[in-house]
């Protein structure tokens, strides 16, 4: 996988010089901030604060903020045609599929690591429940991932930011609504198969109450793998056509 | 076929290039050898990039085959990629960048030990040190192509591939990239295609003229001269009388065709033959007066037209 950390590290300093990436974290937090003082003002006296108010938020608004943070990635490459410049340098596609996806989900990781810090003002004045908050954190962490994995595929088909971003969104949301429609099919079984292929189906029931499954860690896992691969696949085939 | 001291740099043989069922290039073979610079010209859609885009391992050919020194472009891709320096013809940059870490930033990619250090040495190269902290969206087309031309050589590569580096860009500006150009032909291999004929003159050392994927013609620009003008163009002004002599031109044997031109005429003149004495002769002899006459060399843009008018 050659030029994986050269890209990689093209890809922060981009998110980091981009306003726009600055903007979508400010929208990011200053909700996260909203949501968490809203659930701290009605826990006050009453009950714990809700230790995974913020990852449940995310596991929704990540259906329309990863695709803003991806649509980027290959869709302007495309566009200002550097993909061909990349595609006649000694790096793999892989590497560079790989690089741009590390880029994004990391400074994906530094949203929610400020967001953490939440959980950390609330020890001085609470008792959180750190390690349910940890395990959901680690579940929204891995289902941001596998979003922007996602939101990758849309980026490399089109060369048009906002088309790739809207099907991502699209894509996605059905991922996330199928999880409503498991609970409304009678037949037991199927419903059972449809919520196990959806998002919601692997964080809603158990990252959110603090349970960390293998099994939903190989889902979000596998769908990460299974989406660079088909981006690498897409991204090849501008050599092809 | 003679055989080189040094080896080819470039070396393409029988190089073929559908898409779908449209053939861009079609079984080409051409070199290029050390510190040449060799130009690939033909109209838009001859191609040109198609050819780069191969060389350049973009894309893999239909069929034959190429190696940039001396690495198969298929068989050893990324060594070969890692030979070569790449100016696609739109110049590919991200706008958010600086000047410098643009530059660093494809040294990087392609393995140099020293990327930042060689990123300052190419910008020197393109007289751009100046803008080294400039983001790239302000810089000028002119300072774009340079920036593009520095990205191309930052690993010092042994070919450089350039498609229509001096498009879309004004004339000074133009003057300035040939001439980096041709200062990079010293110590590189480097290909550059063009539509442009007298740029093809001034710069290369080797013309190869390619139409439909055909290459139709190649050499020094000055042997593709003799070799497709064997016949003489004459420019006369003939004065003295009310008629400009159109039809004494015409009775001359040994003139092919005669053409209005300005104040007079064109004229073609049979291959190998040399009419000038007798066209004088005759003209005094019927009272004209030749207030001009001149050999007319067909540029190469004429040449170019003609070649690929037969080839029509």
């Amino acid at each position: 996988m050659a030029g994986v950390f050269t890209v990689f590290q093209r890809e922060i300093g981009s998110y980091f010089s981009s306003l726009y990436a600055y903007l979508i974290a400010f929208a990011l937090l200053v909700i996260m901030g909203i949501l968490f003082i809203t659930d701290l003002d009605n826990a006050a006296g009453q009950r714990p604060p809700d230790p995974s108010v913020i990852p449940t938020f995310l596991s929704f608004a990540m259906i329309f903020f990863a695709p803003l943070l991806t649509m980027r990635l290959l869709a302007e490459e495309k566009r200002e045609g550097t993909l061909e410049l990349l595609l006649t340098a000694p790096a793999s596609d892989t590497g560079i599929v790989v690089g741009k996806f590390l880029g994004a989900w990391t400074y994906y990781t530094l949203i929610l690591a400020i967001s953490f810090l939440y959980q950390l003002i609330l020890m001085g004045i609470a008792q959180p429940d750190l390690a349910r908050a940890i395990a959901a954190y680690i579940g929204i962490w891995l289902y941001g991932g596998a979003c922007m994995s996602v939101g990758m595929v849309f980026s490399a088909i089109t060369e048009n930011q906002i088309v790739a971003a809207f099907l991502a969104s699209a894509m996605l949301f059905l991922f996330w609504i199928g999880d409503r429609v498991g609970q409304v099919v009678t037949n037991i079984e199927v419903a059972q198969v449809l919520r196990e292929l959806t998002l919601q189906g692997h964080f809603s029931t158990s990252f959110a109450y603090g349970l960390l499954h293998a099994e939903d860690v190989v889902y979000f896992a596998g769908i990460i793998v299974v989406m660079l691969f088909i981006t690498v696949r897409l991204v090849e085939s501008n050599r092809w056509r | 076929m003679h055989t080189d001291a040094t080896p080819a740099m470039i070396e393409v043989k029988h190089l073929t290039k559908r898409y779908g069922t449209r053939v861009a290039v079609d079984n080409i073979s051409f070199k290029a050898n050390s510190g040449e610079i060799v130009g690939l010209l033909g109209p838009n859609g001859a191609g040109k990039t198609t050819t780069m885009r191969v060389l350049t391992g973009f894309m893999p050919p239909s069929a034959g085959s190429a190696t940039i020194a001396g690495y198969d472009i298929m068989r050893e891709s990324a060594s070969a990629r890692g030979q070569v320096g790449y100016l696609p013809e739109r110049v590919p940059v991200y706008p958010d960048m600086t000047v410098h870490g643009y530059v660093a930033f494809w040294a990087k990619l392609r393995g140099v030990r020293n990327p930042r250090a060689q990123a300052d040495v190419a910008l020197e190269h393109v007289q751009l040190s100046d803008r080294r902290n400039t983001l790239v969206r302000n810089l000028s087309k002119g300072m774009r192509q340079r920036l593009g031309l520095a990205q191309a050589l930052v690993h010092n590569p042994p070919v450089i591939i350039l498609d229509e580096p001096t498009i879309g860009i004004d004339p000074q500006q133009v003057i300035e990239v040939r001439d980096a150009v041709r200062e990079l032909g010293q110590d590189h291999t480097v290909l550059l295609s063009t539509h442009i004929l007298s740029e093809a003159e001034q710069v290369c050392d080797r013309v190869i003229i390619i139409n439909k994927g055909h290459i139709v013609a190649q050499g020094k620009p000055a042997e593709l001269r003799r070799k497709l003008q064997p016949e003489m163009h004459l420019y006369v002004v003939l004065g003295g009388k009310k008629d400009r002599g159109e039809k004494l031109l015409r009775s001359i044997p040994g003139i092919e065709a005669v053409e209005a031109a300005g104040e007079g005429f064109n004229v073609r003149v049979k291959k190998g033959a040399d009419i000038r004495t007798e066209l004088i002769d005759q003209a005094l002899h019927a009272g004209y007066t030749i207030q001009e006459m001149r050999p007319v060399m067909m540029t190469l843009e004429n040449m170019f037209l003609d070649i690929i008018g037969r080839e029509a």
